[in-house]
């Protein structure tokens, strides 16, 4: 408000009061989407612990064995590659965002004489890849939810903060005014019928 | 041959594969050399077919048929029905399972080398275990680690 010029008519004060109105009615509508994301991200962050833990536990369940994979004779990281990651787009609190569905291997045939080890870890290498994919995607879901909560929390701070105090102080002065303008243009009147009223009688 | 160190299962390879073939180079005729070449513990026959030892490439078909077989077994959700491995690979875990397989390797070519001292076999048998000593050294826990992490977890690559 401050810098801005109130132009004192009626007009600009019905103006103030629509621009009040449609504020108070938008800010609970922008607190509820900041609730409904936060809640979402939380749910999220959530999913990705328990996403984390069980990639632990997989880890956990073959160190008795991973020392196989040092193995001279075999190159594992040649028998699988992600191709692809399969998503689809939803949206989540009414941001569109990208929800993992699967992933699209590149898996090297086996022949009869590759050790039998190497079945074994390309079926948890599988596992892993797809829950660090499941990860990835709801990291950015992450990423792209806070972008939307930093955008509502500053319409709540523009609407908290300038658009609601700056109506309203523009509603009361201009109401202040236009009262000062009225009592004037009355006080004037009266004044103007007092001399009109003592030059007829002299 | 007398001039090589023993081989025990399970130990650190005394010398390595490039030292035993040099020695063998230069040890054994060229006849025999090239005898020795094909002889490979993961392979029956070389890339052009040719069997270095007919008793150790029935070993290693033998053994890849169960290796089959557990794998049939697995996808037809069914115990296995093994000709020669030993039945203790069904349910070990992977590590175990390869080191069960090639203690089983290192007894049959016990049983190949029997009467065969200071022959040419004694030299393949030889060969044969210090490949087996190799895989098994290789065997690491931190390295296996590492190995799993730069598949499942490869390190990102900035963006330019």
């Amino acid at each position: 408000m401050a810098g801005q010029k109130i132009k004192y008519t009626k007009t600009e004060r019905a103006r103030q009061k629509k621009i009040l109105k449609v504020s108070l009615r938008m800010l609970p509508l922008f607190e509820a989407m900041e609730k409904s994301l936060m809640s979402t991200i939380n749910t999220i962050a959530e999913r990705i612990e328990e996403i984390r833990q069980e990639i632990d536990k997989n880890n956990k369940a073959a160190e008795p064995w991973v020392a196989v994979m040092s193995d001279s004779h075999v190159d594992i990281k040649s028998f699988i590659s992600v191709n692809k990651v399969i998503t689809k787009h939803i949206d989540v609190a009414g941001v569109r965002v990208d929800q993992y569905e699967g992933v699209d291997f590149n898996v090297k045939p086996i022949e009869d004489d590759t050790p039998l080890w190497v079945d074994d870890a390309i079926e948890l290498m599988q596992v892993q890849l797809q829950l660090m994919a499941e990860i990835e995607c709801l990291e950015e879901q992450i990423r792209l939810l806070e972008e939307e909560l930093l955008d509502v929390r500053a319409r709540i701070k523009l609407f908290e903060n300038r658009r609601i105090p700056n109506a309203k102080t523009a509603i009361r002065k201009i109401g202040q005014k236009l009262q000062d303008d009225e009592r004037l243009t009355i006080a004037t009147a009266k004044v103007v019928k007092t001399s009109q009223k003592e030059g007829v009688m002299v | 041959m007398s001039s090589l160190p023993s081989l025990s299962f399970g130990q650190v390879p005394p010398i390595t594969m490039e030292e035993f073939t040099q020695d063998a180079k230069s040890q054994l005729s060229a006849k025999h050399f090239k005898k020795l070449e094909p002889v490979d513990i993961y392979k029956a026959t070389d890339s052009e077919g040719k069997v270095g030892l007919k008793s150790i490439s029935v070993m290693l078909n033998e053994m890849q048929n169960d290796i089959s077989e557990i794998r049939a077994a697995k996808t037809q959700k069914r115990t296995p029905g093994l000709q020669r491995l030993p039945q203790a690979i069904i349910n070990a875990n992977p590590l175990e399972r390869e080191k069960l397989i090639m203690r089983w390797q290192w007894e049959e070519l016990d049983t190949i080398l029997a009467g065969e001292m200071f022959t040419l076999t004694d030299v393949m048998v030889y060969k044969l275990r210090l490949q087996i000593l190799n895989r098994l050294n290789s065997f690491d826990k931190e390295q296996g680690k590492q190995v799993l992490a730069s598949v499942v977890n490869p390190p990102k690559k900035e963006e330019v």
